[in-house]
Formats: structure tokens, C-alpha cells, sequence
């Protein structure tokens, strides 16, 4: 009996541990699985900006480069072209951010914390102005900005990307300040703090993971625009997206090394921000998703 | 519950005007922006996408910087990346931002000329000295919106290296010749005989073979693909793809990258062929080995099919437009530009002096494509609806349906048809 006993406790404890073993290593090959299909084009990538021009095509490719040539860098260092474009997506950017999160959050809040006639349907508006395509809207607002003289300006680009990004921005931030204790306001009040005073110094302050959200999400939408930056922009003030399409994608052929390695540099200033601020990102992307 | 009051409302006011201030501080001063056309008589904008393009924007340049310098014009340019380019036209073009000359593919002019703000160039193409075909690139709707700059086609390229290993004598004159060559080429190791378009986006290269077996494709405006002879060259095609002849998913990028490496023996290209595959090619001896030849003919003295491609330089009514004519003109009829140009990028100037220039007739390749391809080359008759793409792509879905098995060759092309008549606009 006590061997039986002893021999059976082992038996149910390897059956406990059996299906954790396997759920873990059935976890580990997803994350593999689908680390390497976010990670792939990104190795493929750097291969190909490392790759001779003459061994960027050969069939079957190969996936470990047998020759390495740093001749694409040299070239894009070369290029002044290119900062110009790249100055130009910074300039766009950060303004089309900054811009983005003063405009929202000053709409989230009053959708938040005022109570008045219409708020919910004007809610709703901000909101239903994602549901057209974007490219619908382009014709309009060429049309636009060409009556207005702003066609070929920087105040195009940064206008219609804000105007893209608002409607998100807005419902993210309403619902970070909707998390804020409308107690405080009412301490601040009590306390002699004007609405002003309590918004700036009490709301926002909470409210800073979302801010840098909406941000950064901002930042990113204008970093990547190709067709608007295209169309709306003159050449001289053009940004990396069109800039590198324009510079590498040609009518017989495609300068894919060059390109590749264009595209590797010119994303390292984002992931280092992305490095840098995705604590605030992620936290400022859930914190209105709870309400306590 | 908190309200705005007033003061909150002017504050909300103000700040808001002070970022529309701040933003208007960004807009561009007069002479900013797209070209605007021109208050002087001389002065005129050039939209070309071979402006930005490395392998050419030297040369497009030095023709605008000569000609401006010669005759006290002043030219503002503008550029599009070739993909998003009749886009961008279009779009300028309608909204008037767009004057003065513009370079063109010449498969965009019936989409463009249908704007109605093209000028009719008849009277410079008279005075150029331009070959037939090339003014032909150039026609739409019985006007001539274009001056040729480059007259060029689609046509077959063969690796005579792979050609003569594989004991085939002699290019290919017939259809059946054709396939006898493929065969023969089929039994080296791990070459394509022919490095044929089957990936959808390039399967309009199915369209010449079509012409080939006897199909006009359009008549007057009766869509002609679904006949017998449409028919029997998809059935031809299906027939190399099920033995193996030509490889499945392959579009020109891919070709040229196998051609480039010496893995398939023909396959469809542009002139400018060369030079892509002298850049990609690991032997750098491959180009020599490359032939042009005439399509192969259904039966001896049929008129070998190419399509025929090229670059022409319309020109916007309004402003300028008589300074930008001239120019279209200088850049695309001066023998001396023309040849200039020829020797810097290698495409093929559109009249006879400038093809019977040295710089030209030198050049072999040249001589000999223009000879076999281009002499017979003509328009996709499509090209006159603006949605010739989209008519291009209904039948090239539809060959694909028949290539993978999904559907039979009649079957499928009646229903490209049915489609393709929706878009005869």
C-alpha cells in the first residue's frame, strides 16, 4: 500500500506539472513566432542596406549576407536632400503634436467635466469624423488650402494631420479626465482656485501619461503620412515618407539597398522616442479604459 | 457639475487665435509653393518626375538650365515620384494649380486629354522631324497632345548565353519556334525559360501575345477580348505555365532579377533593360549577351506585336504656354539635345535626325531594338479610357483565374469583358 501510496503522489505531480510545462513552452514558440514576424522585415531590412548592389537580387535570396558594404550609409550621408526632408517630418511632426494635444486637451476636458446642451451629440461628431477615408477628404482639402494660400505650406500639412488626429486624441484624454475625481475640482473651488487655475495645475498635471500618449500618437500619424505630405506639400517642404519614395522608387527600378538603408536610419529618432516615452504610452493608452 | 462662464469662453477665444497666428507664421511666402504659371510672357513651369530621378535628373537638367540660359526663359520645376505622379497631375491639373510643360508616360494621355486642358501641338509636331510611330505615342482623339520624347516598347530580350547552351540556333521567329526553344532551354538546371509575367499586376504583358494570336483586342468601341483568338493565347500560356515553361508569380521586378542572374532566357522589358540589368547583374559580361527580337509571329509574315512605350511633353493651355511649346519642342526635336540626352540616359530619341546621329546609330542595342521592336510597336488601344488601368487589371485577374486552374480560358475572358465594358469611359 505505501509503495503504491508513494509511488502515486509523484505520478499526480507530474500530471499538475505537465500541462504548465506544456501551456509554457506553447507560450515561449507564440512569442517567438510572433517576435520573428514583427522582428523579420526589420533583420531583412538591415541585410539589405548591408547587402552589395550587385548581391541586393540574388535568387533565392539569402538571408545571411555573405558580402557586407556600408556604401548605402556613405551615400545617405552624402545626400543633404534627405536631412531637408528630414528636418521637415521633424518640423511637422512636433508642431502637428504639440498642437494635437493642446486642442484636445482642452476639448476633452470641456466634454469631461461641463455638463451643456448638445455635449454628448457634439461628442459623437468629433467621433463620426473618423468614419470617412482619409483619401476622400483630400480633394477637399487641396481645394481648400488652394483657395487659401496654404498649399504647399508646412500650416497645410500640420492642419490636416491635426485634423486627423483630434478625434482620437479627444476620446483618449475624456476618458484620462474622466478618471480624475471631480472632488479635487471642488477642493481647488473651495480652496479659491479659478476653473483656469484648476485645469492647468490640478487636471493636466494628472492627466500628463495621456498627454504624451495622444502625443506621441500624433507624432507618429504625421511622422508617417505619405499621400497628404505628398500632395500638400511643395517639394521643399516635402517629408521623409514622399522624400524617400521620390528619392529611391523610380519609373525602371528601385534603389532597394539604398532605400533600406535610408529607412533604417530615418527610423531610429522614433524608436528612440518610443524607447524613451512608452511607459507614458502605454499607461496614458489604458489609464482611461478603468473607471474606478 | 462645472459651466463655462464668459471669461473662460474669451480665454478658450485667445488662445485659440493665438494658434492660428502661430500657424499662418508657417505658411509660404508668394513665391513659395507649386508653380502659380506666370505673369511674363517667358516664363513657364516644367512638371517631370525624371527631375528626382538619380539615373536621369542630370541630364533632364541640363536640358531646362540650356535652354533657359539660351533664350532668357525662366522655368520652374516640379516633381512627382513616377508611381504617384498622374495622380498628382490630375489632381493640379484640376485644380488649376499645374501650367506650363509636362512630362508624360504616354499611357496617361487619353486619361489627361479627357480634362480638356491639354493644347494641341500639331503645329510643332509638323516642324520636328519626328518618326510616324513616335508621333502616333503622342495622339489621342485625333489631336496631338504630346511631342515624342522618347519613343520606345515592350519587347522580348533574350540570353544568348543560355540560348547557345541550350543548342538552340538561331532567335525564335514563329510561335512554335518558340515554345520549341523553351523546351530546349527547359533542360538546364534551374533556369526559367521564359521569365513570363504571371502575378496579376504585370499579366497585361498577356496583352501583345493576344494581338499575336490575332485578337485586335478593340474595335471601334467593342471590347474584343473573349474571342477566338484571345482565347487560344491564354490557352497557350496556361499551356507553358502547366509545363513549367514560365514560373508562377513573377512581375518585372522579378524577371529582371532572374535575367540579371543568368536563371531565365527571355523575358519582356522595356529598352532601358540594359542598364537596369548591367546594375544588377553579378556577371558584369551579361549585357553583351543580351539580344532584343522581334516577337514571335503566329505564322511567317504576320507583323510581330510590341506595345509600344514611351515619354512625351504636353503642354497646359493658359500662361506660358506658347514659352512652354518651344520648349517641348527644344527638348524633344533639337539633335544636338536629343543626342546629348541619348548618350546620358540611353533613351532613344523620337526623330530621324536624332536616331541617324552617331551618338545613336552607334550604339548597336539601340539600333537593333529599334529596328526589331519598336518599328512595329503600337498603343494599347485602351489607353484612350481613363480607366485603362483598371481595365487592364479586370483582364489580368481574370487570365490569372485561368493560370492557377480556376477557371477555363472562354469562361474567364467573357467574364474580363463583362467587367471591362463598365470601364469604357
Amino acid at each position: 500500500m505505501t509503495v503504491t501510496l508513494s509511488a502515486s503522489v509523484p505520478t499526480a505531480r507530474t500530471r499538475r506539472r505537465s500541462p504548465v510545462n506544456r501551456s509554457r513552452v506553447a507560450a515561449w514558440i507564440a512569442v517567438v513566432v510572433i517576435g520573428l514576424f514583427g522582428l523579420a522585415p526589420i533583420y531583412w531590412l538591415v541585410v539589405t542596406a548591408l547587402t552589395p548592389d550587385d548581391r541586393a537580387f540574388s535568387f533565392p535570396p539569402s538571408l545571411i549576407p555573405t558580402e557586407i558594404t556600408f556604401e548605402h550609409f556613405t551615400r545617405l550621408a552624402e545626400n543633404r536632400q534627405l536631412f531637408q526632408y528630414l528636418a521637415n517630418s521633424v518640423i511637422v511632426s512636433v508642431i502637428t503634436a504639440i498642437l494635437s494635444v493642446i486642442v484636445s486637451a482642452y476639448m476633452a476636458y470641456a466634454f469631461s467635466k461641463f455638463r451643456y446642451r448638445g455635449r454628448k451629440s457634439l461628442m459623437h461628431l468629433v467621433l463620426a469624423s473618423q468614419l470617412f477615408p482619409q483619401a476622400l477628404l483630400l480633394v477637399t482639402l487641396y481645394a481648400l488650402f488652394s483657395a487659401t494660400g496654404l498649399l504647399g505650406s508646412y500650416t497645410a500639412l500640420i492642419l490636416s494631420f491635426t485634423t486627423f488626429t483630434l478625434p482620437l486624441c479627444v476620446w483618449m484624454l475624456k476618458g484620462i479626465f474622466d478618471t480624475v475625481p471631480s472632488t479635487l475640482m471642488e477642493a481647488a473651488a473651495i480652496d479659491g482656485a479659478s476653473r483656469w487655475r484648476t485645469l492647468h495645475t490640478i487636471a493636466l498635471p494628472l492627466a500628463a501619461p495621456g498627454l504624451i500618449a495622444a502625443g506621441l500618437f500624433a507624432f507618429v500619424r504625421a511622422w508617417n503620412d505619405f499621400v497628404f505630405a505628398l500632395t500638400l506639400a511643395d517639394p521643399a517642404r516635402q517629408t521623409l515618407p514622399p522624400g524617400l519614395v521620390h528619392t529611391y522608387l523610380g519609373e525602371f527600378q528601385t534603389a532597394w539597398p539604398d532605400l533600406m538603408a535610408a529607412s533604417f536610419v530615418v527610423s531610429l529618432p522614433v524608436i528612440a522616442a518610443f524607447m524613451f516615452l512608452q511607459r507614458y504610452l502605454v499607461g496614458g493608452l489604458t489609464a482611461g479604459a478603468v473607471k474606478g | 457639475m462645472n459651466t463655462l462662464n464668459r471669461r473662460d469662453a474669451l480665454r478658450l477665444l485667445g488662445l485659440s487665435t493665438l494658434g492660428v497666428t502661430a500657424l499662418a507664421a508657417c505658411a509660404p511666402d508668394a513665391s513659395g509653393g507649386a508653380p502659380q504659371g506666370d505673369t511674363a510672357a517667358k516664363s513657364f513651369g516644367f512638371t517631370s518626375w525624371s527631375l528626382n530621378e538619380e539615373a536621369q535628373k542630370a541630364a533632364v537638367q541640363a536640358i531646362v538650365d540650356g535652354y533657359a540660359g539660351s533664350n532668357g526663359v525662366k522655368i520652374t520645376t516640379a516633381s512627382f515620384p513616377y508611381n504617384e505622379y498622374l495622380n498628382q497631375v490630375t489632381l493640379k491639373l484640376r485644380g488649376g494649380q499645374l501650367t506650363g510643360a509636362i512630362q508624360l508616360d504616354v499611357a496617361w494621355l487619353g486619361a489627361l486629354a479627357a480634362m480638356g486642358r491639354l493644347r494641341d501641338l500639331a503645329t510643332p509636331a509638323a516642324k520636328g522631324g519626328y518618326t510616324d510611330v513616335a508621333l502616333s505615342s503622342g495622339q489621342t482623339g485625333g489631336k496631338q497632345l504630346g511631342l515624342p520624347w522618347t519613343t520606345g516598347s515592350i519587347g522580348l530580350i533574350a540570353n544568348t548565353g543560355l540560348l547557345e547552351k541550350a543548342g538552340v540556333d538561331g532567335m525564335p521567329a514563329t510561335v512554335a519556334e518558340f515554345e520549341a526553344a523553351l523546351r530546349k532551354v527547359a533542360a538546364l538546371d534551374g533556369v526559367i525559360p521564359y521569365a513570363a509575367a504571371t502575378k496579376a499586376a504585370q499579366l497585361k504583358d498577356i496583352l501583345p501575345w493576344m494581338r499575336t494570336f490575332g485578337s485586335p483586342l478593340l474595335a471601334e468601341d467593342q471590347i474584343t477580348v473573349g474571342d477566338d483568338p484571345s482565347v487560344a493565347a491564354v490557352e497557350w500560356y496556361k499551356k507553358l505555365y502547366d509545363a513549367k515553361l514560365i514560373a508562377p508569380d513573377v512581375d518585372r521586378f522579378d524577371a529582371r532579377a532572374l535575367f540579371a542572374q543568368g536563371k531565365a532566357a527571355f523575358y519582356d522589358d522595356a529598352i532601358i533593360a540594359r542598364g537596369v540589368v548591367e546594375s544588377q547583374a553579378p556577371d558584369k559580361s551579361l549585357t553583351a549577351k543580351m539580344a532584343p527580337l522581334s516577337r514571335p509571329v503566329l505564322k511567317a509574315g504576320d507583323s510581330p506585336q510590341a506595345l509600344l512605350w514611351g515619354h512625351v511633353i504636353a503642354v497646359v493651355e493658359g500662361e506660358g504656354a506658347d514659352a512652354a511649346a518651344a520648349f517641348a519642342a527644344h527638348a524633344t526635336s533639337d539633335t544636338a539635345t536629343v543626342a546629348t540626352f541619348f548618350e546620358k540616359v540611353k533613351l532613344p530619341p523620337t526623330t530621324a535626325a536624332g536616331l541617324a546621329d552617331p551618338k545613336v546609330s552607334g550604339d548597336a542595342f539601340t539600333t537593333e531594338w529599334t529596328e526589331k521592336i519598336t518599328k512595329t510597336a503600337t498603343a494599347n488601344p485602351f489607353w484612350r479610357y481613363a480607366g485603362y488601368a483598371q481595365i487592364e487589371t479586370a483582364i489580368a485577374e481574370q487570365v490569372q483565374a485561368v493560370l492557377v486552374g480556376d477557371s477555363s480560358a472562354k469562361e474567364a475572358l467573357a467574364k474580363a469583358t463583362e467587367t471591362a465594358k463598365g470601364l469604357q469611359k
